[in-house]
Formats: C-alpha cells, structure tokens, sequence
C-alpha cells in the first residue's frame, strides 16, 4: 500500500502541535468506512475530510473514476451512491458509509463490454477517455429511469458532464444507440 | 503498396476497450511504492517583488518532508528560451522557482513534500510571504509604450521580438485601390483546459543513475532531451514515461517548470515525488492562449477582389515565454497565414509579442491560425456587406484555384486542394439560399438568425518545412516509427508519437496492416515511453498522420522488401517475380504458388532464408515530409436573442479535405472536438483579468466549457484530394475545427446583428457582450 492519505491514523491526544496554530488538521482522527462497491463488500481509512473520489481511487485503487476538477462542475468523478448520481469529489468518504456505491468499473460484466459501452466505441463517443467514466455512469442513470430518451433529453441529462473532446456529437449517438439496444435486448437500464 | 484495406475504413479504436472499463492508468492513476506529493504555493498578485519568504511553521507540520523555494534552487540552471535562427528575438530566462519577483497570480513560488497532498496544501497555508506591489501590465498594447513598467528588467522593455515581412508592394497597392478596409479584432484568451491537468512523478535513483519522469505530455522525447540538458545527465539516463493523456490540444507541447521541479524534489528526497495541479493551478497557472490583438487591412477592386492585404499582430505573450516554442506561436502563425485561403500576393505584416503580467501564453490547437482567421474573415464580412457582395461569392471571387500548386505570398507551397469546391459543398450542405430566405422571414419577426462562412487553408503536418512557412526557420525533426514483425507474423510498431485522445493506437495499425498485408488486429502499436520507442518530436499540429503515417509506411515497406525476399526464397523464385497480396506472398501469374506472411515472418528467424538477407525483421525510419495543406469550410448558424444576448449555435457545419482518409470515424471525431472547442472559445470561456492583474476565472463556474447542451449536433462532411507529394497523400488534420470555427461563429452573430449596425471586435461574446454591441450599434446609427 502506498503512502496515501488516510492510512496513518493517529490517535486522538497524540497529534503533534505546530506553534501558534494548535493541532494540525491534517490528523484529525481517521477512521474505517464499510461500504459495498461494485457488489462487494470493501473497507478502508478515511480522515473525515476524505473526499470520496480519493477515497475510492487511492484507498480502494479503483482509479477509474476520474477527478476532473474538484469542484463539482465537470462530472468526471460521477459514481452512483445506492443509485443516485454523485459527484465524488463533493462527497466526503464517510458519507458512503454503509452504502451501495458503483463505479465505472462494474459495468462491464467481466472482460464484455456493456451495451452502452459497445455503442460508446461504435459511435466514436470518447477519445482521450477521461470524461468517459463519468459519463457512462451518468448515462446509466438516465438509461434506468428514462429507457426512451429523447436527444433533448440525454443532452439535459449529461449537462453536468464535460467533454472536451468529441463535441459530444458522438456520445449523445452513442447513448441513444445504447438505449435502442438496451430496449431491443429486453434489458433496458441493466 | 498493396491494396488499401484498412485506409479510409471506419475501424472502430482499439484503445476504446480499456478506457471504457476504466482500465486505462492516467498519470494521477500512478502511484510507485514510497510516493510522496507535492503542493505549490502560486502568487496571489500579478506583479510583486518578493521580500520574504518564511517556511519554517510548514516544516513543523507533522508529514511534512520539505518546503522548497527559489533560494533552494537558486543555482539549478534557469529555462532558457528563444528562436535562435530568428535574430528579432530576444533571449527569455525563468528560473525554476522565483527570486526576485513573481510576475503573474498564479506563478509558483514555493513548494512543499509531504506525505499526502492534504498534508502538502495544508502546509501552505504556515508559509509566509512577504510581497511588496509593483504596478500590474495587463495590456498588450499598454505593455509596449517605453514608459510602462518592465517585466523582465533585463530585457530593456517588454517586447520578446518584433518581426516584420513584406512580399510585393502592398503599400503601393493601397495607395491606389479603389477601396480599403480596415478592421481591428481582439481575440480573446482562451485556454486548452484538457480536462486531465498537467501532472508529474519524478523517481530519481542516484543508486542506478536513472531518473524516471511520469508526465502528461504530447512530446516525451522532447521532455527527456530538455530535461537531459536542465539536469545535466546524460540523454540515456533519464526515461520519460507518459500514460494515457486526458488531453492537450497542444497545451501539453509545453515544457512546464513543474516538470523539472518534480524530479528535483525527488532527488532531495531520495523519494518518488507526485504532483497532479489542481483545476485553479490549471485555469491560473499553465497556459492560455491566442490572446492576439489584430488589424487587419484589405485594398479590393470595385468589383470585391482582394488587391493587397497588411496585417498587425500583437500577440499577448503573458509573464513568461512558453518553453520551447516562445510566445511567437499565436501572432507569427497568425501573420503568415494571413492570405490563408485567398489569392493576393502583395501582403504585409508586422508581429509583436510583449511580456504582460499574464499566465504564459501557450500552444492550444490551430494555435494564431484561429486569432488570424478570425481577424480576416470578420473583414471580409464587412467588406461584403459595404459592397453588397453576397459573403459566399466574395470569397469564391478571390479564392486560390482547385487542384493546383501554389505558392502564397508568404511562401507557403500548397500541395493543390479542393478550396472552392470545400465552399460550394458547404453552401449546398446547410442549405444557404434557403436560409437567408428565412433569415429575411424571421426579420420580419423580429428574430435574428445569422449565418457565417469560413473557408481556410490549415497546415498538415508541422516538421521543417512547414515550421520555416510558419516563420520558425532552420530547425529539423526527426520523427520515426519502429516497425517489427514477429517471429508469429504479427506485428509491434514503436511510435514516438504521443497519442492524447488521437487513436494512434488504431489508426497507426491501419497503415502497417495495408503496407504489410496483414489483419489489423495482428499489429499492437507501443508508445508512452522512452526506452521502449525510437525518437519522434510528439503529437502536435496536426501531424502524425503525414509524418508518423509517412515513417511507419516506410519502415512497414523496408519490411515488406525482406518479406518477400524471404517468400521468394522458400518459393525458389526470384524477388522480382513475387508479390504481396492478401497477406501471402505468391509468384505473380501463378497465384497457387504462395507462402503466407507468417510462413516468410518464421523463415527469417527459424530458417530457410537467403544466404545475403540480414534477416532482422525489424525497420526504424522517419519521415521530414514536405510542405501539405488541407482545407476547409466551416458554416455556422446561430440565432441571437436580441432581449437577452444569448446565442445559440443551430448548426455547424464542417466539409473538410484533408487528403486521403486513415480513418473517417477519427477524422469525424477531431472536427467536431474541435468545433465544440470554438462554441466555447468564442461564447463562453472568457479567462479576464481586472486592471490590478487579479484573475476571474479560477474555477470552472467562471470559465465556461461548452456542454452537450451549448453544441448543436455537429455535420461532417468530406472531400479527398490526395496530397501528391507525401507519403499515402495524407495532408493531415484535427485543428481545423477550432481554425475555422471561431470565425464562423463570429461572422454568423455579426450577420445576426446586422440590422443593428453592430460591429464585432472582440471575443468572448457573452450574453452581456452581445447585449453590449446591440446597444452601441444603436448609438452608432443615431449618430449617424
């Protein structure tokens, strides 16, 4: 395990102080967050202050999930909190405690690709792939509530994800071919 | 050459797999065992000097390993930056970290090691610097004048280089045209913003003497050469390693300070040392670009043709030059690409590139083509409506003719193109007489749709001849592609060439697999690392069709010459007699007898096979192609809504020749990347600065990208003249979009808001601005 955050936890008493600011922040007591990811149960440390997109990539090395900014506004570290669409980088890891939370990484079933991830390379819907995993999260999420979606509606519906490549042409093809395929295959959402 | 099977067809990327299961390792992705992270503490001010600097409180803090500043490296060597084959330039110094000054917000001044990066920001926070104001240049043109405050003292004034060209007499001409125009544009500063940020590891090994660099990058081997020289280690010491690149659009041809820190602190530290910026260091603190403030001036006949054209370009360089491009690339590709599409040979221009307490200027796709495209374009609207020329049919007047070679006046040779043609196709295409009848019926209605044209001519593949074109003289590349057929037949081809979201991986594989007639899937290409490929200058300025296509086609030829050579042998038939074709070798006119590319890939290393052959299945070559250029035009269609100023772009419409097609799913993918990329850089990503210097778009609610809901879906279309000159007649492509889409857009709002007498002269066009340029075109008319 590398040296990342949240695994040296200190006991509370022991923090070092820095003269003329008291305790250092950056020791405030971690503790264990349980959560099930992608189906299976996981642990790890998590400093109150983690943020779940760290937390998930350093902690749990499920690097798939992408931290564009870290302010909330590209969508690049969407993941589903018990099936809700969530910014990891505006959540704090502890919030995920005792959650269900599914990342770009469970959606392949094993080495086959996803419907929706078959219509991302068939309709050329990334290119350098950082916005992928967010994006194919986020439309997940509109596939399961809204299986027929309009072009108006997966454009509103990926408003929160930036691309910076395609000019989004080809991942709003992508997801309506998702959709039809989805429907067709009689597993809309899956 | 064998027939082409894999060139020109839709082949899905092979790369997509990994990247859609989120198996693809970016440079955050990588963590060696022992990392520790680092935090740079950036100016708050534009232009201070800097008295103290106290890092004691942050050494305190528990997990904190070090706390850098300009004094620490003080004797590390600065960059030093210039066009030496241009004596107009000056000689730009930076030092790693500064000493004297900061000379932009966002400029590094500290650095602290700490065991997580949370530990490291919070280490920030006890540094205490002590800064004392000096007055702010924000304005390039105010950065000029000989009273204004200096950037770099030791450069006498604030001016990198100014650089003038002349070919006819275009004075002359003026002075004797019927008409002249004149326009004045100020493009406004853009940023490439990848959405993966520039990052770093530096692993220096004193025991082995190896100093391993992770880097997000579009040129490994020019990072390791420049490392090399800043370290002073031998070229072969150092490795360069770049994972997948969240893209870079040509801000990541840049050579950061960043990126020689790294390694640094991993030498103090005898630890591995990570640093990813954050989105305010990447909006405040990497590059912004095309920031050029233009005039522009065109003497036409009576009848609309252009006679002359004389240009200005002053081209905002920011605090510090970009390393190793300087801050010419905006203005002085802008200037030499003045007559672009159009046939005038009498043509001037001067550039200049002042220093101004800005973030560097860097390079961002179509680099000063845009800004110059824009300027020209926005002109030649005004002259047609001064005229009352129809905007398509001034341009067709003046347009260099289809199919042949020509030199421009600013010595560019065109390889011949489909320039007219591209301009009809798009006219057809969007339907433009139909449009401006209902352009005319939503008048009527008080709505105002705009339609905007926008033909260029766009350099492919950027190596000598075509950086001489661009005013970059006197250098050479070596470019090479490594190509190696197995003992099994399959195939790994080595490219220097650094793909950021391109599809190398597939499109590269495509040109191997028809020149060695194998199946694609039997060819891996390797890239990401400097001890696993042979030396390629990177993945810049449309390139690496033309020159990487050209050097992988001749490495894949000089092992098809051995192939068949080895097939011929187990044939017992002359070389001359044999040919490749369906992936066997077989004696010409009598097909039956054949071995296939597998039998001959096993004959070299296992035998039977020519005395005389050295059987090495494997070529190294490069390519230095000539000059080629595609072209295109792009239409946009927008409609303003005159009570709010918002713009929404309808349509956007590309046809674009860029040569023989590799891949038309790629070629589809770039255009309309890049036209997004132009939605944005003219409606939404302004990056201001106030006149105190402070900046106003650190964060992604200020700086705008465009969203699925902003970019209209985006039309494509082709044409394909072969270039007769390069290898496979690639010309090369993928900033075109953002060369012709601005203007497009530009000229489209402008058409809008024609009935108001507004005139465009700068970018962005917010709500605001447009509300803006409304009103005071109501002015104008009244005062009129």
């Amino acid at each position: 395990m590398d040296d990342q955050s949240g695994t040296a936890p200190v006991a509370a008493g022991t923090t070092p102080v820095v003269p003329g600011i008291g305790h250092a922040p950056a020791v405030w007591a971690a503790g264990l967050v349980r959560l099930r990811v992608n189906g299976e149960p996981r642990s790890g440390v998590a400093e109150p202050r983690t943020l779940l997109s760290d937390f998930l990539r350093h902690e749990l090395g499920l690097t798939g999930t992408h931290v564009g900014c870290e302010q909330g506004a590209c969508g690049s570290c969407a993941v589903l909190v018990d099936g809700e669409l969530t910014l990891s980088c505006l959540a704090l890891a502890v919030q995920a405690d005792g959650c269900a939370v599914e990342t770009v990484e469970g959606i392949a079933h094993g080495s086959r690709l996803h419907p929706l991830q078959q219509a991302f390379q068939l309709k050329h819907g990334l290119q350098c792939g950082f916005c992928t995993p967010g994006m194919l999260v986020a439309a997940r999420a509109l596939l399961a509530a809204t299986p027929d979606p309009s072009e108006q509606q997966v454009r509103e519906h990926l408003s929160g994800n930036v691309c910076r490549c395609t000019g989004y042409t080809g991942i709003v093809d992508a997801v309506l071919e998702a959709a039809r395929a989805l429907r067709e295959s009689g597993e809309p959402g899956a | 050459m064998t027939a082409a099977r894999y060139v020109g067809a839709r082949v899905l990327r092979v790369e997509d797999p990994a990247f859609l299961m989120g198996r693809a390792h970016y440079l955050d992705d990588i963590t060696p065992p022992g990392t520790l992270h680092a935090a740079f503490l950036r100016s708050p001010h534009a232009h201070a000097r800097l008295v103290s600097i106290d890092t004691s409180r942050a050494l305190m803090l528990e997990g904190v390993h070090a706390a850098v500043t300009g004094h620490d490296l003080r004797d590390e060597p600065p960059f030093t930056t210039t066009i030496p084959t241009r004596p107009e330039c000056k000689t730009g110094t930076r030092r790693l970290l500064t000493i004297d000054k900061v000379r932009h917000v966002g400029e590094p001044v500290a650095v602290v090691v700490a065991r997580n990066r949370y530990i490291a920001e919070d280490a920030l926070d006890l540094i205490h610097v002590e800064y004392e104001l000096l007055a702010a240049v924000m304005d390039p043109e105010a950065a000029l004048a000989p009273d204004a405050p200096l950037i770099h003292e030791e450069l006498g004034d604030n001016d990198f280089a100014t650089i003038r060209f002349s070919a006819g007499d275009p004075d002359a001409v003026f002075a004797r045209a019927p008409h002249t125009f004149a326009k004045r544009f100020h493009f406004g500063r853009t940023h490439a913003a990848p959405l993966e940020g520039r990052g770093v590891i530096g692993d220096w090994d004193a025991v082995s003497g190896r100093v391993t660099v992770w880097t997000s990058t579009q040129m490994p081997h020019l990072v390791r050469g420049l490392l090399a020289g800043q370290f002073g280690l031998p070229e072969n010491r150092l490795r360069v390693i770049c994972p997948a690149v969240g893209g870079g659009f040509g801000l990541k041809v840049t050579l950061f300070v960043e990126e020689a820190i790294i390694p640094l602190l991993s030498r103090q530290l005898a630890r591995p040392v990570k640093w990813v910026e954050d989105r305010y260091e990447a909006l405040a603190a990497s590059g912004h670009s095309k920031e050029v403030v233009m005039e522009v001036e065109v003497a036409t006949a009576a009848d609309g043709r252009f006679l002359a054209l004389r240009g200005s370009y002053i081209g905002d360089g920011g605090a510090y030059l970009a390393h190793p491009w300087t801050s010419l690339i905006d203005p002085l590709c802008a200037a030499s690409f003045l007559p672009s599409f159009y046939d005038v040979q009498d043509v001037s221009y001067i550039v200049r590139t002042p220093f101004t307490n800005k973030c560097p200027a860097v390079a961002y796709r179509g680099v000063g083509w845009t800004s110059g495209q824009v300027a020209r374009e926005a002109l030649i609207d005004d002259v047609a409506r001064e005229l009352g020329i129809d905007p398509v049919e001034i341009r067709l007047r003046n347009a260099i003719p289809d199919g042949e070679p020509y030199l421009t006046a600013t010595g560019a040779s065109y390889d011949g193109g489909s320039f007219s043609e591209s301009m009809r196709r798009a006219a057809e295409l969007v339907g433009y007489d139909q449009l401006r009848v209902r352009q005319a019926a939503l008048r009527r209605e008080g709505r105002y749709l705009g339609i905007g044209v926008s033909p260029f001519v766009e350099q492919g593949g950027w190596a000598a001849r075509i950086a001489a074109v661009n005013g970059f003289p006197g250098f050479a590349y070596l470019d090479s592609v490594g190509v190696t057929m197995e003992p099994d037949g399959t195939v790994t081809v080595a490219s220097g060439f650094q793909a950021n979201g391109q599809g190398h991986e597939t499109t590269l594989a495509q040109v191997v697999a028809d020149e060695l007639s194998v199946p694609f899937e039997s060819i891996r290409v390797v890239q990401g690392d400097t001890d696993a490929v042979p030396y390629a200058t990177g993945s810049y300025g449309s390139r690496t069709a033309v020159v990487g296509g050209g050097a992988a086609m001749r490495a894949a030829g000089d092992v098809r010459t051995k192939l068949l050579r080895l097939g011929a042998h187990l044939l017992e038939a002359s070389p001359d007699d044999v040919e490749l074709a369906d992936g066997h070798i077989r004696v010409k006119g009598s097909p039956a007898q054949a071995v296939t590319v597998k039998q001959a890939a096993a004959a070299a290393y296992f035998g039977p096979r020519p005395d005389d052959l050295d059987p090495a299945l494997s070529a190294t070559r490069s390519y230095d192609p000539p000059e080629t250029y595609s072209n295109a035009c792009i239409v946009a269609v927008v409609e303003v809504d005159a009570q709010t100023g918002k713009v929404v772009v309808e349509r956007l419409l590309a046809v674009e020749d860029c040569g023989t097609i590799v891949n038309p799913l790629v070629v589809d993918g770039q255009v309309s990347g890049a036209l997004a990329q132009a939605v944005g850089a003219v409606l939404y990503e302004g990056l201001p600065y106030d006149t105190d210097g402070q900046f106003r778009a650190g964060s992604l609610a200020d700086f705008l990208y465009p969203q699925a809901t902003e970019v209209p879906a985006i039309e494509v279309s082709h044409l394909e003249t072969p270039s007769p000159v390069t290898e496979g007649g690639f010309k090369g492509m993928g900033e075109g979009g953002l060369i012709g889409g601005p203007a497009a857009i530009v000229n489209a709002i402008a058409d809008a808001l024609a009935p108001f007498g507004a005139r465009i002269e700068r970018t962005p066009l917010r709500p605001c601005d447009v509300l803006e340029l409304i009103e005071r075109g109501g002015e104008r008319d009244r005062a009129s």
